[in-house]
């Protein structure tokens, strides 16, 4: 967030989803007629997990406890499957949002799109952090595969 | 009008209507109309549960409004009830901190508010539709005091950081202007024929004289500065009285300028059926709601319960729980002969439970919305003194996106508090990611852009990142019109001598009516189930 008014890099597939939400406009109980944020330049994996994971998943991948519970990412023995990493991104997993959405479909629940290639190098920062060394490093096109064969679009 | 002009030309009304909506505010609602956002509740008045079998027992799980609704109703009917609450207070997300509270979120990070007396954030609901009936009637049984919530104020601001030198205009201006510079182009394209296909000669008379009272033009359908332009979007000299009363005209925005600066997209805030006038709040907080219903149910409500797992069998539901301060120490055993369950869905996913696989596949089904609310204190109200803002709502393009002013205790002297940031999407998952100070530190710098006395008059702040909630890890269940249609009636429909309430098992997400709604709605089925001896759903 730091960054927010510095974009550190190119916009990326985020300002897509951005201007999608300046679109948006009202839903829920919310009536953000206004919403109009900048592109933060968030296109590698290290700085999508301080962005957006960390809020629910913390800084270490240390997950947290109260009436239910994020999993912890370091030590999860789930993740040895980055297939399993990959389609939880994706396609969300209970509380959590899809990130495999298109911008379109991801505007209409108030969720966010990230490009394959982020979903990618989400998953590889994952599970090469908090104590995690899987050694497959997954492609673009591994995700765009996973993504289509579950009809996530 | 006339049905000679071609099919597909539109007719009077479509046309006034087209005036009328901003192509944003008509496309908004459509939009939000697929999704059920705009749905008006579905409240008849007080619900009957006559003839409950004697002795017959409920559980509820959840002191929130849903479970609090069907609790004190159950209860009022002759059930035994009983909640358990993992909150210490009732109320769930409806919610207030006040000075003196202490909040720790997921993750640690714990908050005092030091607020002063009488001063609170609302960092879950903060206003009540006038159609919202339910939840107005158990507002008036309970004797909660109302008063109005502005959703507009003329006098607040629109803001760009790109347009006007990232200086924010007020509403007003931004309105009539807007309003103005449409019905004057739309003037002069029924003078210059332009419309001759759509609309006939007579009603074209009709149309120019419409347009020119309500975009404020002159005899000759001109949007200009003048004494007239200026009693829609504010003089640079207020009328007033003797020599120095004279008003002085303020000069309009124009037409490519208000275009470009994108701040018409903030005109029809007020328009959504959902923001429409009237509105209310709650005299002291909106936790006053969840602290009346509280009292009203006193013991029955079990505070600091953890539920740990609910099974059911064909007498009863069975729920483990324990004492969320002494984790893992005592776990106790709760039964009844039904369980209405209103733990939010993030939770509920997590908690073992003995029910079919489409409800299970239900609960898993409905993400939750990001969002973040952010109360700040300052040590005076300088949006009255200095701008004459009372109430009502800014909104702008900065990551804070709104500015709510409080809609209460006008001119008194001392702090106030603002809503500093009300945030979704993308940049509300970046704030929650933030430690809370830092929330706060970022919220302060960007709203001091549109209100520099921020840097000045800043006392203290507080900021509620729903995600990092605790007891929702989230705000509100969000559907799309595909889990919808393959999940939402096996959310709500009873499993067994279970059945789910609140808010995500409503058409109003996010909206404390669809808690009192769905939760009605469910014992009512329950109770019909109870009183045919269980024997069909």
């Amino acid at each position: 967030m730091t960054a927010a008014r510095k974009p550190r890099a190119p916009l990326g597939a985020i300002s897509a989803s951005l201007l999608a939400l300046l679109a948006a406009g009202a839903a829920g109980a919310d009536d953000a007629t206004f919403t109009s944020t900048r592109a933060l330049g968030v296109t590698a994996g290290a700085q999508i997990y301080g962005h957006i994971c960390q809020g629910c998943h913390m800084p270490q991948g240390s997950g947290a406890v109260g009436a239910g519970y994020y999993p912890k990412l370091a030590g999860d023995a789930s993740l040895a499957s980055w297939r399993f990493v990959v389609l939880t991104i994706v396609g969300g997993r209970n509380d959590m949002p899809p990130f495999g959405l298109s911008p379109e479909a991801a505007n209409m629940i108030r969720a966010v799109h990230l490009s394959d290639a982020q979903i990618a190098d989400v998953a590889n920062y994952i599970e090469t952090h908090f104590g995690n060394h899987f050694p497959h490093k997954v492609t673009a096109a591994e995700v765009a595969a996973l993504r289509r064969a579950e009809h996530i679009d | 009008m006339s049905a000679q002009s071609g099919a597909r030309a539109p007719s009077r009304r479509e046309l006034l209507r087209m005036i009328g909506l901003t192509a944003g505010g008509a496309a908004m609602y459509q939009a939000m109309d697929a999704l059920g956002f705009a749905a008006q509740s579905p409240y008849r008045g007080p619900v009957n549960l006559q003839g409950a079998p004697r002795g017959a027992s409920v559980l509820v799980l959840g002191s929130g409004m849903a479970g609090m609704t069907s609790a004190y109703e159950l209860r009022n009917a002759g059930y035994r009830v009983r909640v358990l609450e993992y909150n210490p207070r009732p109320g769930g997300r409806n919610w207030s901190l006040r000075g003196g509270d202490v909040y720790t979120e997921l993750g640690g990070a714990t908050q005092h508010c030091r607020f002063d007396e009488g001063l609170y954030l609302n960092p879950g609901p903060w206003r009540i539709p006038y159609h919202h009936r339910g939840l107005l009637s158990y507002c008036k049984r309970f004797g909660v005091a109302l008063e109005p919530f502005f959703q507009v104020n003329y006098n607040a601001y629109l803001h760009s950081s790109r347009a006007f030198g990232g200086r924010p205009r007020r509403f007003r201006e931004i309105k009539a202007d807007y309003q103005g510079q449409v019905a004057e182009l739309l003037a002069k394209a029924t003078q210059q024929s332009a419309l001759d296909v759509s609309v006939s000669k007579e009603d074209q008379e009709k149309l120019l004289e419409s347009l020119r009272v309500w975009g404020a033009l002159d005899t000759s359908y001109a949007y200009r500065g003048s004494v007239l332009t200026s009693s829609r979007r504010g003089y640079d000299h207020n009328p007033g009285g003797g020599l120095s009363g004279r008003p002085v005209p303020s000069q309009p925005i124009g037409l490519a300028e208000l275009l470009d600066s994108q701040l018409w997209q903030g005109i029809a805030s007020g328009d959504d059926f959902d923001m429409q006038t009237s509105l209310f709040e709650p005299v002291g907080g909106m936790g006053r709601i969840g602290e009346a219903f509280g009292r009203e149910l006193g013991p029955l409500i079990h505070y600091n319960a953890k539920v740990l797992s609910i099974h059911q069998d064909s007498r009863g539901v069975s729920v483990v729980y324990e004492d969320r301060r002494a984790p893992g120490s005592n776990r106790q055993t709760a039964w009844a002969e039904w369980c209405v369950c209103t733990i939010p869905l993030p939770i509920l996913a997590e908690i073992p439970m003995n029910v079919g696989a489409p409800l299970r596949a239900a609960i898993g089904a409905v993400p939750y919305a990001s969002a973040i609310k952010v109360g700040l204190q300052f040590k005076r109200r300088f949006w009255e003194e200095d701008e004459e803002i009372y109430g009502g709502i800014t909104y702008t393009d900065l990551p804070i996106t709104n500015i709510g002013y409080p809609n209460t205790g006008y001119q008194s002297a001392g702090k106030g508090v603002l809503l500093g940031a009300y945030i979704w999407g993308l940049n509300a998952m970046e704030f929650t990611a933030m430690p809370p100070e830092e929330r706060v530190r970022k919220t302060v710098e960007y709203g001091a852009r549109i209100h520099e006395q921020y840097h000045e008059e800043f006392d203290n702040g507080i900021a509620v990142a729903w995600h990092r909630s605790p007891f929702t890890m989230g705000c509100f269940g969000m559907w799309s019109p595909q889990s919808r249609a393959r999940h939402y009636e096996d959310l709500c429909r009873i499993d067994g001598r279970i059945v789910l309430a609140g808010e995500h098992c409503s058409y109003l997400n996010g909206w404390q009516e669809g808690a009192v709604t769905s939760a009605l709605d469910a014992i009512g089925r329950l109770h019909r189930l109870a009183v045919s001896g269980g024997e069909k759903a």
